[in-house]
């Protein structure tokens, strides 16, 4: 998908354009369905959230700048903060039921992931940034990212206290900014 | 990002963490707060963004039902639900039935204050009237008045340079107003970049 087409359909949107808003979601909507599906996993919820993501690029186009960064960033990120917003109002014991083994809680943590990653070249340097990461600190950066683990939710997956998480990836997250920037 | 934002500060860690999403809902919920009103930290959320978003590629593509037209539904209802729109199209008698109806309640408005900087907002017939006493901006700067709706987006109202403005709108009591202090020529984006001076709440009168 041509970045520029989806940021030219954003900048339509923004002026309330309708047809571009149709286009925008039949060329996008694969996509964010992805994202929210492996955030929220539930189907239903998952349907709901589609539409609350389209209201809100709707209601928020205006704030998209091409200059700034790529529409495709901004749409996932746009998702990504819905899904996240719902998966923190959830109780914490409702995400515990949802699966026995807290493992499950993560689905194929690994699987194709690494292979649509590397197909991305502009991935490559995040993926070796992440490489230079100690391997558990790695995965819980993917995981927090890509699944929207919260510092609990990672805290009770590896077995050590909250705290000691939050300061482990927190040094994880500087270091890969460092590592970034060179 | 300036020198005198060293990249290890907390306030760039803080935007790590709720880009990478890890915070709990309240942690979360202030930090999308702050990065409405608060254009630095914005700024680092907008890189962290950009830093991470090559891991987006590790979301799958998923076909779902076509939700396009319930989506349009929820966007454009079928029927205008502002009063003023009927009030504006309508027969002359059913509008000024309704002026006699709406006429006697109280007026809308809200005071925002930062020390001698006072603005008093009244909403009135669609239309937003603000006063300033105390101090101007300053020379290259500018206020800019701001709604923050239930969507908790700041949408900008436009530029107070004056003492006074007046802007037609269509917000209804209960929305938040904030005014921030600016570059000339107001917030180069759709969203403030400098200090949020004062905000409040759009009350019945």
């Amino acid at each position: 998908m041509s970045d520029e087409t989806a940021s030219d359909l954003i900048q339509r949107v923004a002026q309330h354009d309708r047809a571009a808003f149709r286009a925008l979601y039949a060329l996008t909507a694969p996509k964010l369905a992805g994202v929210l599906t492996r955030m929220l996993k539930d189907r239903s919820e998952v349907e709901d959230a589609m539409q609350e993501v389209y209201v809100r690029i709707w209601q928020r186009a205006g704030q998209f700048s091409a200059d700034r960064g790529s529409a495709m960033g901004w749409l996932v990120a746009v998702a990504r903060n819905l899904a996240l917003d719902r998966l923190r109002a959830r109780p914490p014991q409702g995400a515990r039921l949802a699966g026995e083994d807290p493992l499950a809680l993560i689905p194929d943590p690994a699987v194709g992931v690494e292979a649509r990653l590397a197909a991305a070249g502009q991935a490559r340097r995040i993926l070796g940034c992440l490489d230079e990461q100690e391997p558990d600190r790695a995965e819980a950066l993917r995981g927090a990212y890509l699944v929207g683990l919260s510092y609990q939710d990672l805290a009770e997956r590896h077995g050590i206290p909250l705290n000691t998480m939050r300061t482990w990836l927190r040094r994880g997250l500087q270091r890969l900014r460092e590592c970034l920037e060179r | 990002m300036s020198p005198a934002d060293p990249p290890d500060d907390a306030d760039d860690l803080l935007a790590a963490e709720y880009v990478l999403g890890v915070l709990d809902a309240r942690a979360r919920r202030d930090a999308a707060r702050r990065a409405e009103v608060d254009g630095a930290f914005a700024a680092r959320v907008r890189d962290w963004e950009a830093r991470l978003s090559p891991l987006n590629a590790a979301y799958p593509e998923v076909a779902l039902p076509d939700l396009l037209l319930r989506i349009e539904a929820r966007l454009f209802p079928a029927r205008p639900r502002r009063r003023w729109v009927w009030a504006a199209g309508g027969v002359l008698a059913a509008g000024l039935a309704l002026a006699v109806v709406l006429w006697p309640q109280p007026v809308p408005q809200a005071r925002l204050v930062a020390g001698e900087l006072v603005v008093s907002v009244r909403l009135q017939a669609g239309l937003l009237d603000l006063r300033r006493s105390g101090p101007s901006a300053g020379e290259d700067r500018d206020y800019q008045l701001w709604a923050i709706g239930a969507d908790g987006v700041p949408r900008s109202l436009g530029l107070l340079r004056g003492e006074s403005l007046t802007v037609p709108t269509d917000l209804q009591p209960g929305v938040t107003l904030a005014i921030s202090l600016e570059p000339l020529g107001g917030a180069p984006g759709a969203l403030p970049t400098g200090p949020v001076l004062a905000s409040a709440v759009l009350g019945p009168g």
